[in-house]
């Protein structure tokens, strides 16, 4: 039977049918596209939560970190200050002692050379005067061509040579 | 204006008329059941362009449920989508011109309105008990009971009237519209006359008064050969047989009582449904 309903009229069987489609439409949105859609988006925010939770929990260690690093080498500048202060002040003492050491044997060589030199000169003096006396008796036996008393001559020498020692 | 128009009965339990309400809806049915198996499929943790946009249309609904009845019942979102998208595919599916609109027929708006009524009644049950949802319409005092039971039963059938009359209506304007327009385009083709040559003068005044104006700048003469080169024009279509005012304008109404009105309705119909659903089913704290 074909023909039109009333404009305004409520026929069970399409109700009954409106109402099985709406079902079946809400349970196939539901099952297929709301659920997995939603989990999927949730499942993201928690990934991205996680995320942000590791990253700043990373971030936080590695601020710990660095801290640490910055102490551990301020203390290792602390202590080669320290060191290096401490060896400079050693070196220091270390040379004055040295210095005064030098000085010292400096000093002891000087007073031992001139000790020598004094000696020296004085023995080269002696040396000198025997050998001016001697040659002065050979040269005045030679030019006298006579014996002359030993002790005369030999105080005739000691005036001339102390004569001479004055003079030079 | 006839209602559905009957395809069908089955022989059965007295005759089951197969309408186009029928048939519309089981074919909005399949489209939302296909398109959500298409949309929800492969879904991945980072969204092409396609899942970003459903995703955004989910969770648009979510915040819209939730923002309505409160985050406790979120898990209505999926019937209220269902709902939404039905009545909107309902009222869109008779632009087709294949099918009549689903909600353009009572019995589809009353079935959801019914629906809806159902749901507000169950979830009540469901907290207070039988007892506790019958009492509910003592209150706030005894003497309240019979407006409490009739503005229970007027809802239904107010947003089961309310969206059937809008879409139905309508369909009805546009028709009446469609119809006064064929008879408006009949009366112009009547008033040129049945000749192609009178068109044809008409049509060459109107290019000729339309030239000299432009020529002159007299915007006198440029209206009147606008004027005289519509008509022609439209005279010499109507000879061909275009129906052309029944083209244009009905499009425009159309607009208006299909795209306008069914996106309307369905956000109404589906916040009555939130609003009447929420208020039976508050906060748990509250309950």
């Amino acid at each position: 039977m074909t023909g039109f309903e009333s404009f305004v009229g409520i026929n069970p069987w399409t109700a009954l049918f409106t109402f099985c489609n709406m079902l079946i439409t809400f349970s196939v949105l539901k099952h297929f596209l709301f659920k997995p859609v939603k989990k999927m988006i949730d499942d993201r925010q928690q990934e991205i939560d996680t995320m942000y939770a590791d990253a700043d929990a990373a971030k936080q260690k590695a601020a710990a970190l660095e801290k640490e690093y910055a102490d551990h080498l301020q203390s290792i500048k602390d202590e080669r200050d320290s060191m290096l202060r401490e060896a400079t002040a050693r070196a220091q003492k270390r040379e004055e002692e040295i210095l005064n050491e030098a000085k010292n044997e400096a000093a002891s060589i000087r007073a031992a050379a001139e000790a020598d030199i004094a000696q020296e000169r004085k023995k080269a003096v002696n040396d000198l005067k025997n050998e001016i006396g001697g040659m002065a008796v050979e040269i005045a036996g030679k030019v006298v061509e006579r014996e002359i008393n030993e002790s005369d001559h030999q105080a005739l020498i000691d005036e001339f040579i102390r004569n001479v020692g004055d003079a030079s | 204006m006839n209602g559905p128009k009957i395809y069908f009965t089955i022989p059965l339990f007295g005759g089951i008329d197969i309408t186009q309400t029928t048939v519309s809806s089981f074919v909005v049915m399949v489209l939302l059941c296909v398109a959500a198996i298409v949309l929800g499929r492969d879904l991945q943790k980072r969204p092409g362009r396609r899942q970003v946009l459903v995703e955004k249309a989910v969770t648009m609904l979510y915040d819209m449920v939730e923002s309505t009845m409160g985050k406790h019942n979120s898990y209505w979102t999926p019937y209220i989508g269902a709902l939404f998208l039905s009545s909107m595919c309902g009222s869109f599916i008779g632009m087709t011109g294949i099918f009549r609109s689903a909600t353009a027929d009572l019995s589809t708006t009353v079935t959801w309105a019914l629906m809806t009524s159902f749901l507000c009644w169950g979830c009540s049950i469901k907290r207070n008990g039988v007892g506790g949802w019958l009492k509910g319409f003592t209150e706030p005092i005894v003497v309240m009971t019979p407006m409490n039971l009739v503005s229970e039963i007027a809802q239904p059938i107010s947003m089961a009237f309310r969206h059937f009359g809008n879409i139905a209506g309508g369909s009805v304007l546009t028709s009446l519209v469609y119809s006064a327009l064929a008879t408006v385009s009949a009366a112009v083709l009547g008033l040129v006359g049945k000749s192609f040559v009178v068109g044809i003068l008409i049509l060459v005044i109107g290019a000729a008064l339309l030239y000299s104006g432009v020529k002159s700048k007299k915007m006198a003469r440029k209206i009147f050969g606008v004027v005289f080169v519509a008509t022609g024009a439209l005279s010499l279509l109507g000879l061909t047989g275009v129906p052309y005012l029944e083209v244009g304008v009905p499009g425009i109404l159309s607009l208006y009582f299909d795209i306008f009105s069914g996106g309307v309705q369905a956000l109404v119909f589906s916040l009555l449904t939130m609003v009447y659903v929420g208020n039976a089913c508050p906060p748990p704290q509250e309950a």
